[in-house]
């Protein structure tokens, strides 16, 4: 039971961690970063160069991070400003984008699986069990990555600012907030958290210019279910992310793979604005 | 450029394409051998690698006068690893280029993509990839391993030496991880040993923990994996490392060059191949010398996908040489009867399409080094095309 | 219906034109490019049903290669585990075709109900495709999980003969389809598009026609995806996968959404051309791919083929072609719903968000040939109070009942079978169908499109046609409703529900932005209406000066109740109204109206 207890937790907090960045960009700017996946991917190899350069591993965090956030400022500038009117068509601008992030790091890095180094390795004793130190690192990490993110919506001007635009656009420029910074910020540290998301999940997973696609689809169900709020998606994130480990586990792994994205579209179904709004 | 090729070539830089790659094709006297190969896609990793393989047999053969006394010509083309692209690399190789003969390592689904086309355009197929077995046609012929071959040195070891007696296995869920995996439990019942549990995940699936969870309680004493190449390979073995297991682990589908890269955590796997580097006969070092001076800096390390495509080459020239022509029929009777010594050793396709292989255990080291524990000499491949 | 017949000869003349090509073709291309071209003709072909779903109707989906998938392994399946011959494969593509529509019509039902957004849709297509490569994954030996199935029985036709089956099936497909677009029934899929909502309250079954397309689409996926692995002997998991899906929206984006032509054209040009480059440049060339999507999607989201179309027209200076417009002809309303008794009768109604009260304990009844005003400051709860009466599933509780029938929880298209017509606040048509198409659309329910054509007789009662003839919108039937001016749009949006033959009319705000004049146009029709044609009319007015010029009845709205229901007289006489109004001037503006 023990087990069973951490693998959801942990589960649910690495979902949580990599559908951060997805929500942000959803929550203000209405938005579906279907390039979520690449930035992903643009973290892992963040995460790869960090390794190249013998830096030390917990460096590649910041470093995906930055590196996300520029990147996010320019394609906002370039290739989202002009879909805002047309949500549907940005989802496959989007997903444009992320075929060509992809390709782009095929022909600088190859295609092949690289490797990085863990800032955690090995297991440790934990309620009595032994479980994977870095998946335990993670939930403290979630959980301070969510206690940053509603620091950063509720403590400071840039939060004030987006709450004001997610509530009424309109109204929030005619006092006179500057919505097109607001979402171009919005839309770096929504790469730059993807981004460091990447990189935070390169111990577990294998660092390729794929890496991002599984990781996308969940997470969009994710964010959707969630009703775009940071509790929400806490709580969604331990609602698909334990119901796939308990499928995973008591009935098979591969039914598993597919329950959250079942469960999912029931959910949205029978709640079309997600769990936690409205 | 002929009227055929000007309405074929749908856009004016298609045209110029394929008026380029047909012109450099269109000398008569060369024998063409077609390498359709996943250039892009999950193979690609591995597809340069063999891509060189070939390359070094047809200089060889080229520089000691070619075959019949006709050059080799090689024409690669990109299968995308998948269904879709191996078809349209397929078509291009027999009908637009009209190779004498297909030599390639592709991932099950192309090579069942391609069979068709071969066998409509009837020409013979040497495929030198290993494989869950049992792929037959009359056109094909395969020079790797097959699970009969490759799944039994490592269970009797770990039964043997290890004293295991209880497995878990896990594998990703497509034909050739079900395929191994089955093989693999059918083996272990019969040597008398059990089998705990096996466990699959989707080819993209990246989350392992619930089937480490449930292995860790199992309390088997020895672990098989059959992933996909690749990410799959990686993600486990990571997560493996990562909760701490450390009973016996033998990984069915993991390549030497991967498992040096993956660094510590590949330490203490135990792989089973028909080619590692460390092979000591004459042929293998020769092969590794010619190899790194043909290629120098850009040489991709060799490995038990890449060198049966090198001896795949060889075995088709000794084939041609013994029939007298390039003729595809007397070609395919052919391929039976010759045998090639390769850096694998002696490699001869007369079982039933297959090749009886020498087979390494092996297992990787903390420093990322190989050490070879046993070989088993000329292994069967088993019953795998009685109808041919 | 008679058809215009140009449409139709068009569609032969290149037909014919095609077919034509498509005889002699193989004789000049080698084999090589003729066994590309079967496959993409097949593409083709289902990049055709993404366009129908997504260009025309706007379901953005992910899931076309889905029942491609479906039909490529009934037909893999049946010849490798049953049998080969004839009656299998008849069976093969009726057993794929039945499971195709099975998945659409379930598919089609999770994602299309009456409130669901377009996200949700293009959700469930998403879903498709995954859950489908994963079953196949799982399939195990019966399925040839990831190798897939291949080497079965098939019938080994020479290439030509294949070439022209392909062929033969997109021209048919193509034909059928361009036909289907340019009908009547085509242009409500566009309506669809620009305006679900207004769709769903001028009595269109939205999600019924939603889920009838899907089922096409789906079979006509089948039915190409059967062929392809009949032709090819091969099927894999990546033909019913979430790839394959995202590469037809690539296809068609490039082509051009929308056009028919542009989506087949994108598909075989594409897939042929990468036949060529990937083998050379493999990841250049989707790295080209990727780039030119992006760029067209944010610069040029029409596609490609619209600009080539208008370069070509510039160049040989020939201007676009426009359709006769249909001749206007009268009849006399039969106002749906009417019976004996009371046209509408409000008892209890009430709506709450939440714990937000908005609407509590209405009741009135509405007479014939009354024009009831519905007036209150803002937040009363009139719009609210609309919206209930044209809804079913609006309203928390309360009955409401048409000339004797129970309005009971129904959505919008069945408010207008008992004969409830509603106009909303801001002018809401059709933007880029013409004002005839408009119109036409609107009498969806009372002269049932026809899928093949398109009528050059618009039936309009008389009410409509008046305020069609009295505001210009005669002479410009073929001009696109985006292109008028406001006054012009709103009398359209008004033509269109009385053109639903309502026996109930609910106006919100008809005259907002409307000069004077047009608003007098506006005042006498709803008065001539009232007293000519009996309709009951309710309307929600802020400008009270024209409430009292036109009403015959006044309701007060205040906090959500009705605090005065009497004549003109009454209300403008009621020192209540008048606190009323003079206390929420001081806070204007606070909650919904």
């Amino acid at each position: 039971m023990g087990v069973l207890f951490l693998d959801i937790v942990t589960t649910a907090a690495i979902l949580f961690t990599v559908a951060s960045g997805l929500m942000i960009i959803l929550g203000v700017m209405k938005l579906i970063n279907f390039a979520h996946g690449a930035f992903l991917a643009i973290g892992g190899y963040a995460a790869f160069v960090t390794t190249q350069l013998g830096w030390n591993p917990w460096m590649a965090i910041p470093f995906a991070a930055v590196v996300g956030f520029v990147l996010g400022l320019v394609i906002e500038r370039v290739i989202v400003r002009p879909l805002y009117a047309r949500p549907l068509d940005a989802i496959l601008a989007t997903w444009g984008l992320g075929i060509v992030i992809g390709q782009v790091i095929t022909i600088v890095f190859g295609r092949e699986v690289q490797f990085v180094q863990s800032p955690l390795s090995g297991a440790i004793e934990f309620l009595g069990q032994s479980y994977s130190t870095y998946r335990l690192a993670l939930v403290a990490i979630g959980a301070i990555l969510a206690l940053a993110l509603i620091a950063l919506l509720y403590f400071t001007r840039f939060g004030l600012n987006a709450r004001a635009v997610i509530m009424n656009e309109d109204l929030a420029r005619g006092l006179g907030i500057d919505s097109t910074r607001v979402r171009l910020t919005t839309f770096g540290l929504g790469a730059a958290l993807a981004s460091m998301a990447g990189a935070l999940i390169t111990p577990l997973i294998s660092v390729d210019p794929n890496l991002g696609l599984p990781w996308l689809i969940n997470s969009f169900m994710l964010v959707l279910v969630s009703g775009v709020s940071i509790p929400g998606l806490i709580v969604a994130s331990l609602i698909l992310g334990g119901a796939q480990v308990l499928v995973s586990s008591y009935v098979s792994a591969i039914l598993g793979g597919l329950t959250i994205v079942v469960l999912a579209a029931v959910i949205l179904r029978i709640r079309p604005q997600g769990l936690f709004s409205g | 450029m002929s009227r055929k090729h000007l309405f074929g070539a749908a856009g004016v830089l298609a045209a110029a394409l394929a008026f380029g790659s047909g012109g450099i094709a269109s000398a008569a006297d060369t024998i063409k051998i077609g390498i359709p190969v996943g250039l892009s896609g999950a193979n690609s990793v591995v597809a340069p690698s063999v891509v060189q393989s070939a390359e070094l047999a047809a200089a060889e053969i080229n520089e000691a006068g070619g075959v019949l006394g006709r050059q080799i010509e090689l024409v690669v083309a990109d299968d995308g690893s998948g269904a879709q692209g191996a078809q349209k690399a397929f078509d291009s190789l027999v009908f637009q280029k009209k190779v004498d003969v297909l030599i390639s390592m592709e991932t099950s689904a192309a090579r069942n993509a391609g069979l068709p086309i071969v066998n409509r355009g009837r020409v013979p197929f040497i495929y030198t990839s290993f494989y869950e077995g049992r792929s037959c046609s009359p056109w094909l012929y395969v020079n790797a391993w097959v699970p009969d071959q490759q799944v039994a040195p490592i269970v009797d070891y770990f039964m043997g030496e290890l004293g295991a007696k209880s497995f878990f296995l896990i594998g990703s869920d497509y034909a050739f991880g079900r395929g191994m995996l089955e093989f693999t439990a059918d083996y272990i019942d019969e040597k008398g040993g059990t089998v705990l549990g096996d466990e699959y995940l989707p080819m993209d699936g990246t989350d392992w923990t619930p089937i480490i969870s449930k292995l860790k309680a199992s309390g088997a004493d020895a672990l098989i994996t059959s992933t996909a190449g690749g990410a799959p390979n990686v993600t486990l073995t990571k997560q493996l490392r990562a909760a701490g297991v450390d009973i016996p682990y033998g990984n069915l589908a993991v390549d030497e060059g991967t498992a040096r890269n993956m660094g510590a955590d590949a330490a203490g796997i135990y792989i089973s191949a028909s080619y590692i580097t460390d092979i000591p006969s004459q042929e293998n070092q020769d092969f590794l010398k010619n190899m790194k001076a043909h290629f120098g800096d850009d040489l991709k390390t060799p490995n038990d996908l890449s060198v049966p495509q090198y001896e795949g080459v060889y075995l088709y020239k000794l084939a041609v040489e013994k029939a007298g022509t390039t003729d595809a029929q007397a070609v395919i009777d052919a391929l039976d009867d010759v045998s090639f010594m390769g850096p694998r050793g002696k490699i001869q396709m007369n079982k039933q399409r297959h090749a009886p292989l020498t087979m390494y255990l092996a297992q990787v080291q903390a420093d990322g080094g190989i050490k070879l524990i046993s070989s088993f000499v000329d292994v069967d491949p088993g019953e795998q095309c009685p109808h041919l | 219906m008679p058809r215009r017949r140009s449409d139709i000869r068009t569609v032969l003349k290149f037909g014919i034109v095609a077919l034509a090509v498509l005889a002699v073709a193989p004789f000049f291309l080698d084999i090589y490019v003729v066994n590309i071209l079967i496959r993409a003709l097949l593409l083709a072909a289902l990049a055709l049903t993404v366009d129908l779903l997504w260009g025309y109707t706007g379901i953005l989906t992910f899931g076309q290669s889905a029942f491609f998938g479906i039909g490529a392994y009934a037909c893999a399946l049946v010849f490798t585990h049953w049998g080969f011959g004839a009656q299998w494969a008849l069976l093969a593509l009726f057993l794929g075709i039945v499971a195709a529509c099975a998945v659409a019509a379930l598919a089609g039902w999770l994602a299309f109900y009456h409130g669901a957004s377009p996200l949700y849709g293009s959700i469930v297509t998403l879903a498709l495709p995954i859950i489908v490569t994963q079953v196949i994954f799982a399939g195990g030996r019966t399925t040839g999980s990831s190798s897939g199935l291949s080497g079965f029985p098939t019938y080994y036709w020479s290439s030509e003969t294949w070439f022209w089956i392909a062929g033969v099936f997109l021209v048919v497909i193509t034909g059928l389809a361009w036909l289907f677009v340019r009908s009547d029934m085509g242009r409500v899929l566009v309506a669809i598009r620009e305006n679900e909502t207004r769709c769903a309250y001028l009595g269109i079954p939205v999600s019924r026609i939603k889920i009838l397309l899907l089922v096409i689409a789906g079979t006509i996926g089948a039915i190409a995806g059967f062929g392809y692995a009949a032709f090819t002997n091969v099927v894999a998991p990546e033909l019913g996968g979430f790839l394959l899906g995202t590469e037809l929206l690539i296809w068609v984006a490039l082509g051009g959404r929308g056009t028919l032509i542009g989506p087949v054209i994108g598909a075989i040009l594409i897939d042929v051309t990468s036949s060529y480059l990937s083998g050379s440049l493999p990841f250049y060339w989707k790295l080209l791919i990727g780039v030119l999507f992006v760029a067209v999607i944010v610069a040029l989201p029409q596609g490609l083929l619209p600009e080539v179309t208008r370069l070509w027209r510039r160049l040989i200076g020939r201007r676009t072609r426009m359709a006769d417009a249909p001749t206007l002809e009268p009849i006399t309303a039969q106002e749906v719903g009417r019976g004996t008794g009371q046209p509408l009768v409000v008892r209890g109604v009430h709506r709450h968000f939440g714990s937000l009260q908005v609407l509590q304990g209405i009741d009135f009844e509405a007479n014939r040939g009354e024009l009831l005003s519905l007036v209150g400051p803002n937040g009363a709860g009139k719009t609210t109070l609309i919206r209930c009466l044209a809804d079913g599933y609006e309203r928390s509780g309360g009955t409401i009942t048409i000339f004797g029938r129970n309005l009971g929880k129904w959505g919008p298209d069945r408010c207008v079978a008992l004969g409830i017509g509603r106009k909303f606040q801001a002018a809401n048509i059709f933007a880029t169908l013409s004002v005839a198409e408009c119109l036409r659309v609107a009498r969806y329910r009372l002269d049932p499109p026809s899928i093949w054509a398109s009528g050059t007789t618009l039936r309009l009662p008389e009410a409509a046609l008046r305020i069609v003839e009295e505001t210009g919108l005669a002479q410009s039937l073929n001009t696109e409703a985006r292109h008028l001016a406001h006054g012009q749009k709103q009398a359209l949006e008004l033509a269109m529900v009385l053109a639903l033959e309502p026996s109930i009319v609910l106006l919100d705000e008809p005259t907002a932005g409307l000069t004077r004049v047009e608003r007098e146009r506006i005042g006498a029709i709803l008065t001539s209406l009232t007293e000519r044609e009996r309709l009951s009319i309710l309307l929600v007015e802020h400008d009270l000066d024209f409430v009292r010029e036109i009403s015959s009845r006044v309701i007060v709205l205040h906090q959500g109740q009705i605090v005065l229901d009497g004549s003109v007289e009454e209300v403008v006489g009621s020192e209540l109204v008048r606190n009323i109004y003079a206390g929420a001037s001081l806070d204007a503006g606070s909650g919904p109206t």
